[in-house]
């Protein structure tokens, strides 16, 4: 008796202090490596002198930001790209959605996993794909069309507005937005489409007045959200637009750090204020999806078993998905191959124009050495950090002891909206202007700091999802048993949530082993990562060794996810 | 060691501004089979999660085993690993990861007993819940009803000082529920085990318990045997959880010869005993309350006190009785009556209530 009463309070010490604890310590570091970057971004802007200088505050970058033609037109660019790109992209994902969700169309589950896997492959390699295929000078399909009787001109032209659109037409994009609506479409309450038939109505009427006014709120959001994250679209613009001068924001802040001296000022500008136009569209968009509630039919309730029949027409259909694919995927994908094994690209008529030359300079290439081993340090990093830093953010938000939860959740989703060229811009800033500068600056940790926050958003869902999933009993049936917290988490805790984090992990070491946008700003001549030699190849014209390089990076990518899958299977087989 | 296991005093615990408990106080003795009663949102499972020490109080004392281990005005605060508990969670709460006799033997692990001990305990416990030959299986393999017994296997295996029982039953279905209750009853017999249980039916409760505490709001309405709660239930929410009750308007009449009942309607006067009128004053309108099944019909005749008339409404066929729906001075009721005499939609009919199982409400 004497014993315990005297060990007592102790034990609420141990109890409460570590949480709130973690609490703080979550607040403080989210604060600073989330919002510091932003503070920096916009204070930064004002600030005449370079990072790290002492601080000469005016307008002057402003002004020059602005007197400089290209950046009005820039940003002018960014929404007009987005906006063009979303309307072809929407129609396409939503035809795919319903065809895979609501109609009788054969291997409708085989194009969703076709969808799914075409989601992860990088896009940059794609871009050279096209590049390979269309270039006016030396593109496969250009020789094709001038082999026909009357053209004698180049049919296609990658480089421009119309390439870019067509380009993002065939990457991430499209892939992304099915996996998202496939799922609302399953959950749209098959009564009401029934109703709609027992009414009277055909197919087509079902669809037009029932089906897709219902669905109109969910696939609004989608739009929205698409608008928004296409407008940090990078890549693409950056090899496509800037041979034909075109710019769009984020090229642009590209251009002027490129500059020398680096024009930090002007970049800074331009990047606060697509942040401001940023934070407008934000906060219509919360207003929109906080205000949108009149249509909560899509529920669970009544999962779907009527199928629309669609006759003949469904291998038509199908036949449909799988040309898109074939276009879109598989033949960028295998010129990307026949133009690594190429001697020179395009010259299929010289002596023996195949050769492994490109693929043996490129591995045994000290440069490339140093790069995988950097991209290696920087993805293994990243997944492994990200991991335990999220999960322990998300075991806080679930466990609802947390006095300051929506403020942390909201700190976490910033960098889902934030361009990566502006994350890492205001990274950049952070690591310049503090003594950080000595650490991380220009070295793979900084890299990885930064693809660490930019994972923040998805990673932090996955566990939360994967914990609420869990639910509390487990946990609390373990305390009850008798066991510390500390036990609790190594036997019951980390065991089921292990699949999650591998499969997160694996996600997170593929985006970070793919990200451009991200360190582009921040690599130095040591710290190189592949995806950045895969830019500098394909700058220098060096197509045959970038194609080569593209296809080991999606291969890696490839074998990862198919190793996530399979993780991921096997915790949705257990429960 | 005193012969109380757990004691509640005053104690509070509010979400935000709700009360979930509010300042509850009661005693569980070794051996007993306590419930707490009440709907869902009452605060019965807050009070389990307090004992168990899943949540933490906000106000008054939580002692168990002669042991305080919330005391809040004091800072003290036991974690739920160091209460020596056993909990059964409405879900189970079955890891997925382990097999069946890991997640028997976890309690015992955490508390570094053996490996020889754990396996003699483990299969002991196992043998006890009837899961003899499953030790080997996948935790997921199992039915509903086998996982439960894991569970249960699993709160018992150290002998806790008190077995916490969240809705273990509400997740199985009808039949299994009834050999579970009549198992678990079995059990206690058998370990003499200290049992808190949670439930929203009044049949476990009823069948189950040595005591129940109807819990409302945050409060405790009653506590008490199943007997004397159902028949004589302190509150209005007591009496309407606990099977139905229905009632009649009406007014105390008072004169030198005496107290009656005076219905609203039809019916004779009805004398009251002086004691169960005493509070209510000559006029007072008041409610006159009993217990369907304490009802009888009658065919039409002279009205004696406490008869009433009625007219029958509906008749539905049970099978093993009839249902009768009938209206009596504008109230409606449902009455399950045996298969002696047989009336019709629109008889008119007597009905009779037992003078000794009455209460009498202010209205």
């Amino acid at each position: 008796m004497s014993l315990a009463a005297t060990s007592l309070p102790r034990s609420r010490r141990l109890h409460l202090r570590p949480i709130r604890l973690a609490e703080l310590s979550f607040l403080l570091f989210l604060a600073v490596v989330m919002g510091l970057p932003l503070l920096f971004l916009l204070t930064g802007s004002f600030n005449l002198s370079a990072p790290g200088k002492p601080a000469v505050y005016g307008i002057d970058n402003w002004l020059r930001a602005f007197t400089d033609s290209g950046t009005l037109s820039a940003l002018g660019m960014s929404f007009t790209l987005s906006v063009v790109r979303l309307i072809p992209a929407m129609i396409l994902s939503v035809s795919f959605a319903w065809l895979i969700a609501r109609t009788d169309m054969p291997g409708g589950k085989f194009i969703e996993a076709v969808c799914w896997i075409a989601y992860f492959v990088p896009d940059f390699p794609l871009v050279l794909a096209w590049i390979l295929l269309l270039d006016p000078s030396f593109g496969f399909l250009n020789s094709v069309a001038k082999s026909l009787p009357g053209v004698d001109a180049s049919l296609f032209n990658p480089y421009g507005f119309w390439g870019i659109v067509w380009v993002h037409t065939s990457t991430g994009g499209i892939w992304f937005k099915v996996m998202l609506l496939v799922p609302v479409f399953r959950r749209l309450g098959a009564t009401l489409e029934e109703a709609a038939r027992v009414a009277g109505a055909n197919t087509a009427v079902m669809l037009w007045r029932i089906t897709l006014p219902v669905l109109a709120p969910m696939i609004l959001a989608v739009s929205v959200l698409s608008f928004i994250r296409g407008l940090q679209s990078f890549n693409t613009e950056l090899l496509l637009g800037t041979p034909a001068g075109i710019y769009v924001y984020s090229t642009k802040i590209y251009d002027f750090l490129q500059r020398e001296p680096r024009a930090y000022g002007e970049a800074t500008a331009l990047g606060s204020v697509f942040l401001l136009v940023l934070a407008v569209l934000l906060f219509f968009y919360w207003k929109f999806l906080s205000g949108g509630k009149k249509f909560t039919v899509v529920t669970g309730q009544g999962y779907s078993t009527l199928r629309v029949k669609l006759g003949k027409w469904r291998y038509v259909a199908f036949a449909g998905c799988l040309l898109y694919v074939a276009v879109t995927m598989l033949l960028p994908l295998t010129f990307l191959v026949i133009g690594s094994f190429m001697r020179r690209y395009g010259f299929f008529n010289i002596a023996s124009p195949f050769t492994v030359n490109h693929w043996h300079n490129m591995l045994s290439d000290p440069i490339f050495l140093v790069a995988l081993k950097n991209s290696l340090i920087i993805a293994g990093t990243t997944a492994a950090g990200g991991v335990l830093l999220y999960s322990a953010l998300a075991y806080l938000l679930v466990s609802r002891r947390t006095v300051t939860a929506p403020l942390l959740e909201s700190l976490c989703w910033i960098p889902h909206v934030l361009p990566g060229i502006l994350l890492s811009l205001g990274v950049l800033w952070l690591f310049l202007a503090t003594p950080l500068r000595f650490v991380l600056y220009g070295s793979v940790w900084g890299i990885a700091v930064a693809l660490i926050l930019a994972d923040s958003p998805v990673t932090t869902q996955a566990f939360k999802a994967g914990l609420l999933q869990l639910g509390a009993d487990l946990e609390e049936a373990a305390r009850v048993s008798g066991a510390s917290w500390r036990y609790t988490y190594r036997r019951v805790l980390l065991p089921l949530l292990a699949p999650i984090a591998a499969a997160v992990g694996l996600m997170n070491f593929g985006s970070a082993l793919t990200s451009i946008s991200t360190p582009v700003l921040l690599y130095s001549h040591d710290s190189r990562p592949l995806a950045i030699l895969l830019l500098e190849y394909s700058f220098t014209g060096e197509l045959e060794r970038a194609a080569a390089l593209g296809l080991l990076i999606t291969a890696i990518i490839g074998v990862m996810m198919l190793i996530g899958r399979k993780l991921g299977l096997q915790l949705a087989g257990s429960e | 060691m005193s012969a109380v296991v757990l004691e509640f005093r005053d104690v509070v615990k509010r979400f935000g501004s709700v009360h979930a408990v509010d300042g509850v106080s009661f005693t569980i003795e070794r051996g007993e089979i306590f419930t707490l009663l009440g709907p869902s949102g009452c605060g019965k499972t807050t009070t389990l999660r307090l004992v168990a020490g899943l949540e933490e109080p906000d106000d008054g004392e939580i002692i168990i085993a002669g042991k305080p281990v919330a005391v809040p005005a004091r800072g003290l605060y036991l974690p739920p690993e160091k209460r020596q508990l056993g909990m059964v969670f409405q879900s189970y709460a079955i890891w997925p990861h382990l097999s069946v006799f890991e997640n028997v033997a976890f309690p015992l692990r955490v508390r570094r007993e053996s490996s020889e001990a754990v396996r003699q305990r483990v299969a002991q416990a196992l043998e006890i819940v009837g899961l003899g030959g499953f030790a080997k299986r996948g935790a997921t393999e199992l039915s509903g009803g086998q996982q439960q017994r894991v569970a249960l296997a699993r709160a018992l295996v150290y002998e806790p000082e008190i077995l916490l029982l969240d809705e273990p039953l509400s997740n199985l279905d009808a039949k299994l529920r009834e050999q579970m209750r009549a198992e678990i009853r079995a059990l206690q017999n058998k370990l003499g085990l200290t049992i808190l249980y949670v439930t929203h039916d009044q049949v476990e409760a009823m069948t189950l318990s040595d005591r129940i505490a109807v819990v409302h709001r945050g409060r405790f309405e009653q506590v008490g045997r199943p007997e004397e709660v159902y028949e004589k239930p302190r509150t209005e929410f007591a009496a309407g959880f606990l099977g139905r009750m229905v009632s009649f308007a009406g007014n105390i009449r008072k004169d030198a010869a005496g107290c009656w009942f005076e219905w609203n309607g039809n019916a004779a006067r009805s004398p009251l005993a002086i004691i169960v009128a005493a509070t209510f004053d000559d006029g007072a309108p008041v409610r006159l309350q009993t217990r369907p099944e304490d009802i009888e019909i009658l065919p039409i005749g002279e009205l004696l006190p406490y008869q009433t008339i009625a007219t029958v409404e509906q008749v539905a066929y049970l099978g093993e009785s009839f249902e009768y729906h009938v209206r009596a001075a504008g109230v409606p009721l449902v009455l399950t009556v045996g298969k002696k005499h047989r009336y019709q939609a629109g008889d008119t009919i007597r009905l009779a209530l037992d003078p000794a199982r009455i209460h009498l409400r202010a209205r």
